[in-house]
């Protein structure tokens, strides 16, 4: 049992500092914002709650709401079975997974813009490695509301694959080799090995996937919006698309008060998902 | 079977790649000497004859590289007090890190800006620096930690019976005993540091440009695609390198305390 010492925070202390100024002051200012009408700095007025009773109120808001989350659905439904699957696949090489961690990580390190780049290059009809094919098969992304969201989907994939992959491979490959021994030789099927000794032993390492995939996903704005820029009519404009919307407007005041909200029903997430963590440690 | 499986995911991998780096030796403007399509080095060449172009290589590692040392410097202290004790309002504090590392970028954009701009950190590669700890330091923090609760207690307690204390422990025994950590932290706070943009275009409005806005600055009405694909490329390559010295250790991967 670790000991009880409040010295520790001396050590603490220096990270409390940069977050307070990088994030708990922004956060606090962003606040602040979002219940004035900002015309320029020196020219600001308090509007009350009313950009956030707007906000709410709009039909608009509401469903972009409904298609950020249904992206974030898709988007763990997804990357979660196929990056533990993959992660499960890599386990049977032994020492050779090392070359398959090495490749899923490779999307990781492109910079956010160009990932979108590569992709519309890759479908572009006529010069594209994919785009003949796909054109052949009637796959338009432009105008096709649901073939835009195949594609945001599959980017998104291919971009955040990689680090599903090494946490579930991190969390499988700690398990030590006894149990599935003992499983062997009880004659478990596969799917009883994963289900009653892989799965509760990598839930650690899952909860932690969960969280930010379901965060950076429900928050997704430069491939979304280097793709489509939300269209066609609307089809894939999430959140943060209309939050960029209004930032590029100049409309601060009401950019601050969706940022607002924003922050919120992301820390009502994350709380419910401390909640539901610290009640499985007991 | 599983071969199969293995040879999809290097495709759908590696295809995006390969058209880059294919694109990046084509001459995809044609100009009084080459013609369109021609294969060579040319792309390359003109990415490291301009100065802007060289100068966003030299910002982005620069603030990188403070970002890195700022995380592992501030983060290993704090990551040693979570592994070895219990504090008044540690797991509030766990939760703090939390909810900093999943808030979304663009939500704090603004008043970031305005902050920045007070103290003068805009244009400067620190101000970049300091704000991706945002994002940065919490995934130090627990990948530190967990490397240090590996470690056991005794270990310290050791270290201390022969008379070191405090810094002289962190350094001469500590340190070298989660080295693999160390790389793991560093590899990834580099990658989201690298590869972000929403803070490092905000931070970036007239000079101290960084790799990923000099890209997005290339395209213009006439995108010579060759030569953004050839920056691409070599914007992969410290990438590329990190993922390569960090193999060994990446599979150890991080965890969720909360």
């Amino acid at each position: 049992m670790r000991p009880h010492d409040n010295r520790a925070w001396f050590l603490v202390l220096p990270a409390l500092a940069l977050l307070g100024l990088v994030g708990a002051l922004p956060l606090l200012a962003v606040i602040n914002y979002g219940f004035h009408d900002i015309f320029t700095l020196s020219d600001v007025f308090w509007v009350g709650p009313q950009w956030f009773t707007d906000i709410l109120q709009s039909d608009r808001f509401l469903a972009s709401l409904g298609r950020s989350l249904l992206f974030s659905t898709l988007a763990l439904g997804v990357q979660v079975p196929l990056g533990i699957g993959v992660a499960l696949l890599l386990l049977t090489y032994g020492k050779r997974a090392v070359w398959g961690l090495m490749l899923v990580a490779l999307p990781l390190v492109v910079p956010w813009n160009m990932i979108p780049m590569f992709w519309l290059g890759l479908v572009q009809p006529e010069t594209g490695l994919l785009g003949p094919g796909l054109a052949a098969i009637g796959f338009d992304w432009k105008f096709t509301g649901w073939h835009t969201w195949a594609l945001i989907l599959v980017v998104d994939t291919w971009h955040w694959l990689g680090l599903v992959v090494v946490l579930a491979y991190a969390g499988l490959s700690a398990i030590p080799p006894a149990y599935r021994q003992a499983a062997a030789i009880d004659g478990a099927s596969r799917w009883a090995v994963f289900r009653h000794i892989e799965l509760p032993r990598i839930s650690g390492a899952l909860a932690i996937v969960f969280l930010l995939r379901f965060v950076d996903s429900f928050m997704i704005y430069t491939e979304a919006f280097a793709i489509n820029a939300g269209g066609p009519q609307d089809a894939t404009r999430f959140l943060t698309l209309e939050l960029g919307e209004e930032i590029k407007g100049f409309s601060y005041g009401q950019a601050a008060a969706r940022a607002t909200l924003y922050f919120l029903i992301v820390l009502a997430v994350v709380w419910a998902f401390v909640a539901a963590t610290r009640e499985r440690e007991g | 079977m599983r071969h199969l499986g293995i040879l999809a995911l290097a495709a759908f991998i590696l295809l995006p790649l390969v058209q880059a780096i294919l694109l990046s030796f084509t001459a995809t403007l044609p100009t009084d000497q080459l013609a369109e399509g021609t294969i060579g080095l040319m792309n390359y060449r003109n990415v490291l004859a301009d100065p802007e172009l060289r100068a966003a290589m030299v910002n982005s590692l620069i603030y990188v590289t403070l970002n890195v040392a700022l995380c592992i410097t501030i983060g290993l202290p704090a990551a040693y007090a979570l592994a070895r004790y219990r504090f008044t309002g540690d797991r509030h504090f766990l939760l703090l890190i939390l909810v900093f590392r999943v808030t979304p970028p663009v939500v704090l954009s603004l008043p970031i800006f305005i902050l920045f701009s007070h103290f003068g950190l805009v244009n400067s590669p620190v101000g970049i620096a300091l704000v991706h700890c945002l994002f940065n330091l919490p995934v130090a923090i627990w990948i530190l930690e967990s490397f240090i609760r590996a470690v056991p207690r005794e270990f310290d307690e050791t270290a201390f019976l022969d008379g070191h204390t405090g810094l002289s422990f962190f350094f001469r025994h500590l340190i070298p005993q989660i080295a693999p950590g160390i790389g793991v932290a560093a590899f990834f706070c580099f990658i989201f540091s690298w590869v972000e943009v929403v803070f490092a275009r905000i931070l970036t409005v007239t000079g101290g440009k960084p790799i990923t806005m000099a890209i997005q600055a290339m395209f213009t009405f006439q995108t010579d695609i060759g030569m953004v694909m050839a920056m691409t490329c070599l914007s992969l390559v410290p990438g590329v390198a990190m993922i390569w010295f960090v193999r060994n250790h990446l599979a150890r991967g991080f965890t969720l305390r909360a």
